[in-house]
């Protein structure tokens, strides 16, 4: 976007944005949205205290739009009640930033849903008696073209001279799929896991073993077709989060079925 | 604070001064169209044959295989449709590269929509293309391989002329998108083995909406634009004389000054490199180490986006390029960088330089001075970035 399609209000607090950093403590929540097509990643903090959002920080990996809307919502939210906070919508945000140019108003804008859901998780750590539900390994349904690829850029086991110096995704179905993904990084430049989880809802320590074997995470995703012609070259990945659907460049998938 | 940086020549490109001088008469006294009779007419038939030889002569092709278009989106969709339309009885499978320009990259998709076969080639994570990549995706039913010649994006050179062999071998024409490469590398169509081959004149410092595509003696095309039958009926309507003059008139200085204003530019990349990489933690360059363009640097910076790192140089009167979705309309992150293996974050924090024939050294060194106070800020804001 240049700089012109911008109001001055988000150019003053994309140049010097309000309340930026973390918070620490019992009292803290954090909201953490994120869309992987447009890029944009959005953590906001807060401090409640008598149900009033005593202070708020933000953290945001993003365009010019995304680190202004971020900036707005710390004070928009602060002092105001979890209640009123949740009020505040996207619109909130774009009007007193005196508008957002149109193709912004859906990617960068997420500062609300990062504030609700840094109330949110503020809530569910704070109320007693609500337990996430266990996640289980099963086979994934049947992508469209898995067939025609079987054996040709889709394996259901790591085969390390197919995979040298090749782009790897390996679809999440388990922790035989997580050995595969460290596995296959021995070989190849680029491994990528894919997941339907959210970033939350999985286990630290296996995020900890993918990171130190250079593996990096697409949560919140799931490959709906496969693309080529000879041979795979791309996949068409949902974004669950966003909803929306995107190709990713590929030269074999992993899809380890744990129940065979 | 400096007036104004430019480091964004792939882009666009300033009309030298030259160029505009060759091309002031066209514009008003020697107006005359090609296709009357008269002897204002027979002026600008001599014209546009002697920029033809011009032309040629920076490929080292003949006059008569240079035919003049609109632009390199033109010469793209003239080229690829327009052979393989031409063709169809011979087959109907085209092969593309992954990182083509978005011309290629849809004229592609529209031939898909029309029945014929996409293939396409990926990139390593140097941007380069393996041509056992495309050997294995040739069938019998191929009729024209496309890849571009150097990247727009990353500036990695490909290996036309071993692409060009077997294509040749292999009784496939070949088409290359060379507007990222012409003016800095020296072509050679003949060395090549290149069939097809895109051009445009702002690449070589002349006016847009003027271009070029080559077409080696004996390849035949079907025409997109019919009417009065000019450029030897391959692309009809009156020549646009000054734009084709211009565009001559670039290519003449582009041959004789290709060699050192290459070198000064490379030094200009490799200093820049070098300063930028040295003065900034978890700074990499994007594309080919040694096999790039002279005037293509191409970094990715950790932890941060690339709209904003635009923004705060635009700040500063310093203007460059991204790869980050922020700065598209369609707000998908850059093809080429994906299809080098980045992961869509990493494609995001990606900043594109790229010199030219007016960029001196304080412009490299102003660049590198303030880089690092940009790139610092937007990392402080950002919850990508940790220290390492």
């Amino acid at each position: 976007m240049k700089s012109t399609e911008y109001s001055e209000k988000v150019l003053d607090h994309f140049r010097s944005p309000r309340n930026t950093g973390t918070l620490e403590g019992d009292d803290i929540a954090v909201g953490r949205v994120g869309n992987p097509v447009c890029g944009d990643l959005m953590e906001i903090y807060i401090k409640v205290s008598d149900g009033r959002i005593e202070d708020i920080k933000f953290r945001t990996f993003g365009c010019g739009s995304a680190i202004a809307t971020a900036s707005m919502i710390t004070e928009l939210a602060k002092g105001k009640t979890l209640e009123e906070a949740m009020k505040i919508t996207r619109q909130d945000v774009a009007n007193e930033l005196d508008g957002l140019p149109p193709v912004k108003m859906h990617c960068s804008n997420l500062a609300a849903d990062a504030l609700k859901n840094a109330i949110d998780n503020y809530r569910h750590n704070h109320a007693p008696g609500i337990e996430d539900s266990p996640t289980q390994s099963r086979c994934p349904d049947k992508i469209i073209n898995q067939d025609r690829f079987t054996g040709n850029g889709v394996f259901g086991s790591v085969e390390t001279e197919r995979l040298r110096g090749k782009r790897v995704l390996v679809v999440d179905t388990g922790e035989s799929s997580v050995a595969a993904a460290r596995q296959a990084s021995e070989v190849a430049p680029r491994v990528v896991f894919l997941t339907k989880k959210k970033e939350r809802e999985t286990e630290p320590g296996i995020m900890e073993k993918l990171r130190a074997a250079g593996v990096k995470t697409l949560f919140e995703s799931e490959i709906v077709e496969f693309v080529g012609f000879t041979v795979l070259e791309q996949v068409l990945v949902h974004d669950l989060n966003e909803d929306n659907k995107y190709e990713l460049f590929t030269d074999a998938v992993i899809l380890i079925c744990p129940c065979r | 604070m400096p007036e104004h940086i430019y480091l964004d020549y792939q882009s666009s490109k300033p009309v030298d001064p030259r160029v505009i001088e060759a091309m002031r008469p066209w514009l008003s006294e020697n107006f005359g169209n090609p296709s009357s009779l008269h002897r204002i007419g027979d002026q600008a038939t001599e014209a546009l044959e002697r920029s033809r030889a011009k032309v040629a002569e920076l490929i080292n092709a003949k006059p008569s295989e240079i035919i003049f278009t609109s632009g390199a989106t033109e010469s793209n969709n003239m080229a690829i449709i327009g052979y393989a339309r031409r063709n169809q009885n011979r087959g109907d499978h085209v092969i593309i590269s992954e990182i083509e320009h978005i011309s290629v990259i849809n004229v592609a998709k529209s031939l898909a929509k029309n029945g014929f076969r996409v293939s396409r080639v990926p990139v390593d994570h140097h941007g380069a293309i393996d041509i056992e990549k495309i050997r294995e995706r040739i069938t019998d039913r191929t009729i024209i391989v496309s890849i571009l010649y150097a990247s727009n994006e990353v500036g990695t050179i490909q290996p036309i002329a071993e692409i060009g062999k077997l294509c040749r071998e292999k009784n496939i024409v070949f088409h290359s998108d060379a507007v990222a490469a012409i003016g800095l590398i020296p072509i050679d169509v003949a060395r090549d083995n290149i069939d097809l081959m895109s051009m445009s004149s702002n690449d070589l410092y002349g006016p847009k909406g003027s271009g070029a595509l080559f077409v080696r003696e004996g390849i035949r095309l079907n025409p997109l634009i019919v009417g009065g039958g000019q450029e030897n009926g391959l692309r009809s309507g009156t020549e646009n004389i000054p734009g084709i003059a211009g565009m001559a008139a670039a290519a003449e200085i582009a041959r004789t000054s290709i060699a050192e204003e290459s070198s000064t530019l490379l030094r200009f990349r490799d200093r820049l490199i070098d300063g930028v990489l040295s003065a900034i933690p978890r700074a990499y360059l994007n594309g080919h180490p040694n096999l790039r363009l002279p005037n293509n640097a191409h970094f990715r910076f950790d932890g941060i986006e690339g709209e904003s790192l635009l923004l705060s140089l635009n700040d500063r009167n310093i203007y460059v390029s991204t790869g980050s979705a922020c700065s598209s309309k369609t707000l998908e992150p850059s093809r080429t960088l994906i299809a080098m293996g980045l992961l869509h974050e990493e494609a995001h924090g990606s900043l594109q330089v790229t010199g030219g024939r007016f960029t001196v050294e304080q412009d490299i060194e102003t660049l590198i001075d303030d880089l690092p106070a940009v790139v610092d800020r937007l990392r402080k804001l950002s919850p990508l970035y940790r220290e390492a």
